[in-house]
């Protein structure tokens, strides 16, 4: 077992240092830089070519290639994340207040996603094969077919703008003090985010239920005469939620990068919010910040998965990978 | 020489072997299993009509998709105009139609492509084995470790935006799960005896891997482009959201959508993003429907 | 790129004779042909093609249709006004005249232009196909697409030949705006060697002299009228539309009788007088990551606007008008010096004193930072001594004397900026002792605009970056205690975010330039908007260099 982690890591830091090595050039090959994102096109004409030149020497843009990937990666590795060249707003301050805010979102969506979908794919599996069975299987497809921008938007229009229940978007106002206050901002991104989210485990939860019903302790308790619903929510549920649980945790990277465009609908000030922003700009330091974030997690992600995976199944040797 | 004598020889037993088996009821169980998948045949249906209405859409529509009146924009619904007009006087419907074209086209296509791709990779890396298969493995490795919307931005952004770029991004976020799935698949055919007994005959890798291993893997891939079309097409619609999809002069049913974003609109035209805010949802909603459908039918482990 | 650099550089005389010398020269042989013929290889530095174009986009139906009615027609750079020449040739609508005027010049109807835009939104493209639609029926095939990347350098790259290219960009046709506080920003960039799309011509160089010589505007009509008159008839590029500024304002707000004008700078608003139920005004324009240096976008920035301060004021069309942070101010007769005396017991935010060394470092700072407004660049780069300071020979500018005990500073000018005026309502004055040692190469990175100290009406309380940003009255401000908050949040003109902010009760001020942004706010009973005329033109560039 530990070799295998130990393995596993092995492949990890290379894989980190080639894929900011890629994403680093590939952003070389994109056209335009930081410098041309902070000139405005109606403006563009009374900026001469020295100034230009001279805000590329002061951002140590014309540097060569190499010599710019090598002065981020040193001070990456000593865990300098420097500074975005917008304005010059330190990386690791910008990651401490948009990483929270997201991981907020994605909580509290995963959170709904997995009570809505474990209960109603268990009800689907109680059901099998009834009407209710039918209808929420389309319910669930339905809601990973919507694009969700667009079911974003209809939401504000019907729940901010008609109704007027909840705000239209936002994370903090001058006047929230507690995190009460905050609730109301968090429900419709959350919900509509939840959404996209509720097929997938509504899917795993019914199969893995229908599975464990079909297995011999639950016969077994059954002709001991225990009452259905004791025997579905004592024996089944359990075993069956156990697995279904472990999946969804293991969703998170998803929800990370799932919820950019949900942030960009509801003005949340997060991650992928930010992500979308320096990316537009061309600003290197924090797209690659960023990327490698996402990467770090995915990669972490899986590793966990496969370290639990081998840890739980035997069978699971390496090699045979 | 005595290779293609070989290589006839083994084609003629799979003909054979094919028609045996069409005749007994393997194959047809999954025919019948997807037919009896209600949801499945309905999706198939609508998906069909769409395809075909998208296809024959200069049939279907007398408008032409780019045709600006001014005058007319923003009417609603008529004998005229089936589904209104738009800010310019363009007729919804005949866009909706032609949106369909390129958007079924970016999502089937790239699907479809990213699968070939996948495929030939997976097959090959996967019976061969060896540094291609390291290799193959840790590219993939690569593209899988992003979120596939964060890397989807990384490249349009540095590759820019037009309908080949898009494409060529799908296809290249799209191939590794493909490729993933039909290594395994190979590497557990690989030991299996048939294949060990057609190396044994000496036919050359390239036979054994796409003639006669690739076919026993194939409803997996099915499932797989059917889902990867609809989550294409979801993308498409997202990204011309965040204004970095196709060029908004092309139709697409992402850009057509794309109007819903001014809430004016969206509060007081409804033609104007209704109709094509249900197609694509209909049509995704149909692919999946399908997916499903496979995966139930050939997969015996999923039962329901 | 190296052309362009001539103008700035005083080691590059020998450059600008050449430019010169190439210019006659290519003027000559222009004159010895007829005068509408191609100067070319391209047909599109035919100028019957150029009418052409003008004349084939229906320009009143788009304004009626696409633009709600609520743009106003151009038929020159210039806006109407005391500027505008009476006698301009007419390229309003017609189709006829325009499929005439192409056959006789042979246009070549295979022939399929590249139109560039460089903004993103949907009304933009529909913008875009309505001329496509217009274009074809006159016969010219024409796609659009929109700019990615390096939007400067794809526009605006210049021929290293200012007058026989090739150009140094590739797109045909392009679809912008010039907007100017200052009206001889129009023309100073059709300059020999300045302007990527049309060639450099000595008699427009001769008309620009003009418009430069001098400060007095009863001077400067007669050469505005003849620089107008000449550029439209060679149709060097098609005038589209004028564009208005919308303002809107919730019905908490109320300007207490002060003035409106042209939100995106700076003018005598008096945001302190006005009254705002509730206490709290809202609006967008907040940081994000930090808060813009008010020295390019003026005034586009809430902050920008409210946070510091002016030494001149200007009235709602930006005309100069009187002091705001001077006591006084006494501009030479012949525009070559310029002294203010400051208020006294002026303060910044943090209770320093603001004093003329901060006015001096200020301009100092400015003439070494990149991204300066143009207007702010020729008036600090006018100041005797700026080129040497900016070079580095020496270490103050020769053209700036204060004295701060008598609370004055006098500039000295090299050359006449008949803008100098403007230029000072618009430029906020930073402070030195929070700023003092920063690189002015890197002036936006420093930590100081994580909450900026300025001098204007409103200081800087609390900032949640990308949520919100609170400003507060400052007691100490000249022109009184503003009696409300403002929060301003972080979204823009044309973000999508302003109605669906609008339409939950979340804005209260703010401007915008989208006229579908207006149709919707019109449409809000809490929600009023006023248009107010800009100078601010959009147009069709026409490239009539050779391809690249």
């Amino acid at each position: 077992m530990t070799t295998y982690i130990i393995q596993r890591l092995f492949i990890f830091f290379p894989m980190l240092l080639a894929i900011s090595f890629l994403v680093y050039g590939g952003l070389e090959l994109s056209p335009g830089d930081a410098v041309s994102h902070m000139i405005s096109p109606e403006l563009a004409l009374s900026i001469t070519a020295e100034q230009l030149e001279a805000m590329r020497e002061a951002y140590g843009l014309n540097k060569s290639f190499l010599t710019r990937y090598w002065i981020w990666l040193t001070s990456m590795v000593q865990g300098d994340m420097g500074y975005s060249m917008a304005g010059g707003v330190a990386i690791s301050e910008i990651m401490a207040k948009t990483v929270p805010a997201t991981l907020e979102l994605s909580l509290v969506a995963l959170f709904f996603s997995t009570i809505i979908g474990c209960s109603l794919g268990v009800l689907s599996a109680l059901k099998r094969g009834s009407a209710t069975d039918n209808s929420l299987t389309v319910a669930g497809m339905a809601g990973v077919s919507i694009p969700e921008f667009f079911f974003g938007l209809v939401a504000i229009l019907l729940f901010a703008i008609e109704l007027q229940w909840l705000p239209v978007g936002g994370r903090l106002l001058p006047s929230y003090e507690t995190v009460w206050d905050r609730i109301p901002n968090i429900v419709l991104p959350s919900l509509v985010l939840a959404l996209m989210m509720t097929a997938g485990a509504m899917r795993y939860a019914r199969s893995s239920m229908l599975d464990v019903l079909a297995r011999e302790f639950i016969t077994t308790a059954r002709s001991k005469g225990m009452p259905e619903w004791r025997v579905n929510l004592l024996h089944g549920f359990r075993v069956a939620l156990t697995p279904v649980v472990v999946l969804i945790g293991f969703r998170l990277p998803l929800l990370i990068g799932g919820s950019t465009i949900i942030e960009q609908v509801y003005q949340w000030p997060g991650i992928g919010n930010m992500f979308i922003r320096s990316v537009r700009g061309s600003d290197y330091p924090l797209v690659m910040t960023i990327s490698l974030m996402y990467v770090f997690v995915v990669l972490t992600a899986s590793l966990i998965i496969d370290v639990l995976t081998a840890l739980i199944d035997p069978r699971v040797r390496l090699g045979k990978e | 020489m005595a290779n293609s004598s070989l290589n006839r020889k083994f084609d003629q037993i799979k003909k054979r072997e094919e028609e045996k088996t069409f005749s007994t009821n393997k194959r047809s169980r999954i025919v019948n299993k997807f037919l009896n998948n209600r949801l499945a045949v309905i999706g198939l249906i609508i998906f069909t009509i769409i395809v075909l209405a998208s296809i024959f859409a200069p049939i279907l529509s007398p408008y032409d998709p780019m045709r600006v009146d001014l005058r007319s924009m923003r009417q609603p619904p008529s004998f005229d105009h089936w589904f209104g007009t738009d800010s310019t006087g363009r007729d919804v419907f005949a866009r909706v139609l032609y949106g369909g074209r390129v958007s079924i086209f970016i999502g089937l296509g790239s699907a479809i492509l990213s699968a070939v791709v996948g495929i030939a990779v997976g097959c090959y890396a996967g019976y061969k084995g060896g540094w291609i298969d390291v290799i193959a493995l840790r590219v993939s490795e690569i593209f899988m470790s992003f979120p596939q919307i964060i890397l989807v931005l990384l490249l349009v952004s540095i590759t820019g935006q037009s309908l080949f770029n898009l494409m060529a991004i799908f296809i290249v976020t799209g191939w590794g799960g493909m490729y993933r799935l039909a290594r395994a698949r190979m590497l557990s055919l690989r030991e299996e005896e048939y294949v060990q007994a057609l190396r044994s005959f000496g036919l050359s890798t390239f036979t054994i891997c796409y003639k006669h291993m690739l076919p026993n893997a194939l409803s997996p891939i099915m499932v797989n482009i059917t889902l990867s079309t609809a989550m294409f097409i979801l993308t498409e619609a997202g990204l011309s959201f965040l204004g970095l999809g196709v060029p908004l002069n092309i139709p697409t049913w992402g850009n057509i959508l794309n109007v819903a974003q001014d809430i004016l609109i969206l509060q007081n035209y409804w033609w104007m993003w209704g109709p094509v805010g249900i197609v694509i949802s209909v049509f995704v909603l149909c692919v999946n429907f399908i997916g499903d459908g496979l995966r139930d039918s050939t997969d015996p482990s999923q039962q329901g | 790129m190296l052309a362009s650099s001539v103008f700035y550089s005083i080691g590059g005389n020998m450059k600008k004779l050449y430019v010169v010398i190439v210019a006659v020269l290519a003027h000559l042989m222009f004159i010895s042909s007829a005068s509408a013929q191609p100067t070319n290889s391209n047909q599109l530095s035919d100028p019957r093609v150029r009418q052409a174009l003008c004349m084939a986009i229906d320009m009143k139906t788009i304004g009626e249709t696409l633009f709600e009615d609520q743009i106003i027609m151009a038929d020159s750079l210039l806006p109407n006004g005391p500027y505008k020449s009476p006698n301009l040739p007419d390229y309003s609508y017609n189709p006829e005249k325009a499929r005439q005027l192409l056959a006789e010049a042979n246009w070549d109807s295979n022939r399929e232009l590249d139109m560039v835009f460089y903004y993103g939104d949907q009304l933009t493209t529909d913008f875009m196909a309505a001329i496509q639609a217009y274009f074809a029926d006159v016969g010219v095939k024409m796609t659009y697409r929109l700019l990615q990347g390096d939007v400067g350098a794809q526009l605006n790259s210049v021929p290293e030949d200012g007058v026989n290219g090739p150009a140094a960009v590739d797109y045909d046709l392009g679809y912008g705006a010039r907007a100017a506080i200052a009206m001889q920003e129009y023309y100073n960039s059709f300059k020999t060697g300045l302007n990527p799309q049309t060639p450099g011509d000595p008699k427009m160089d001769a008309l620009i002299e003009k418009i430069n010589s001098s400060a007095d505007p009863e001077v400067l009509k007669p050469y505005f009228f003849e620089i107008q008159e000449y550029q439209m008839e060679k149709a060097n590029i098609c005038p589209l539309y004028y564009q208005k500024l919308f303002i809107y304002e919730s019905d908490k707000v109320s300007r207490n009788g002060e003035m409106y004008g042209n939100d995106q700078y700076n003018y005598d608003w008096k945001i302190e007088n006005w009254k705002v139920d509730g206490g709290v005004l809202q609006t967008n324009t907040g940081p994000i990551e930090f808060f813009e240096q008010p020295w390019y976008n003026l005034g586009i920035w809430i902050h920008s606007k409210v946070v510091f301060d002016r030494l001149l004021v200007a009235d709602g069309g930006l005309v100069p008008t009187g002091c705001s942070a001077c006591e006084s101010y006494d501009l030479a007769p012949d525009g070559m010096s310029l002294t203010f005396k400051l208020r006294d017991g002026l303060t910044w935010h943090d209770g320093d004193d603001f004093t003329v060394e901060d006015v001096a470092w200020s301009i100092r700072t400015a003439i070494k930072a990149p991204r300066i407004h143009s207007v702010v660049v020729n008036t600090v780069n006018s100041i005797k001594g700026a080129e040497a300071f900016k070079n580095g020979s020496t270490d103050d500018v020769a053209g700036i004397k204060y004295s701060i005990a008598d609370r004055t500073i006098t500039l000295e000018m090299a050359t006449l900026d008949p803008n100098i005026l403007t230029t000072f309502s618009q430029f906020a004055i930073l402070p030195k002792h929070k700023l003092g040692d920063v690189d002015p190469n890197q002036l936006q990175q420093s930590d100081f605009w994580q909450m900026p100290v300025g001098s204007g009406p409103f200081k800087v309380t609390e900032v949640k970056m990308n949520d919100f940003a609170k400003l507060v009255p400052f007691d100490n401000y000249h022109g009184g205690k503003a009696g409300f908050d403002i929060i301003a949040y972080p979204s823009f003109d044309g973000d999508g975010n302003l109605i669906k902010n609008a339409a939950a009760g979340k804005m209260d001020y703010g401007f915008t330039k989208n006229v579908a942004d207006v149709a919707a706010l019109d449409a809000m009973a809490n929600m009023s908007t006023k248009a107010v005329d800009i100078p601010y033109t959009r147009m069709m560039w026409i490239m009539q260099y050779p391809k690249p």
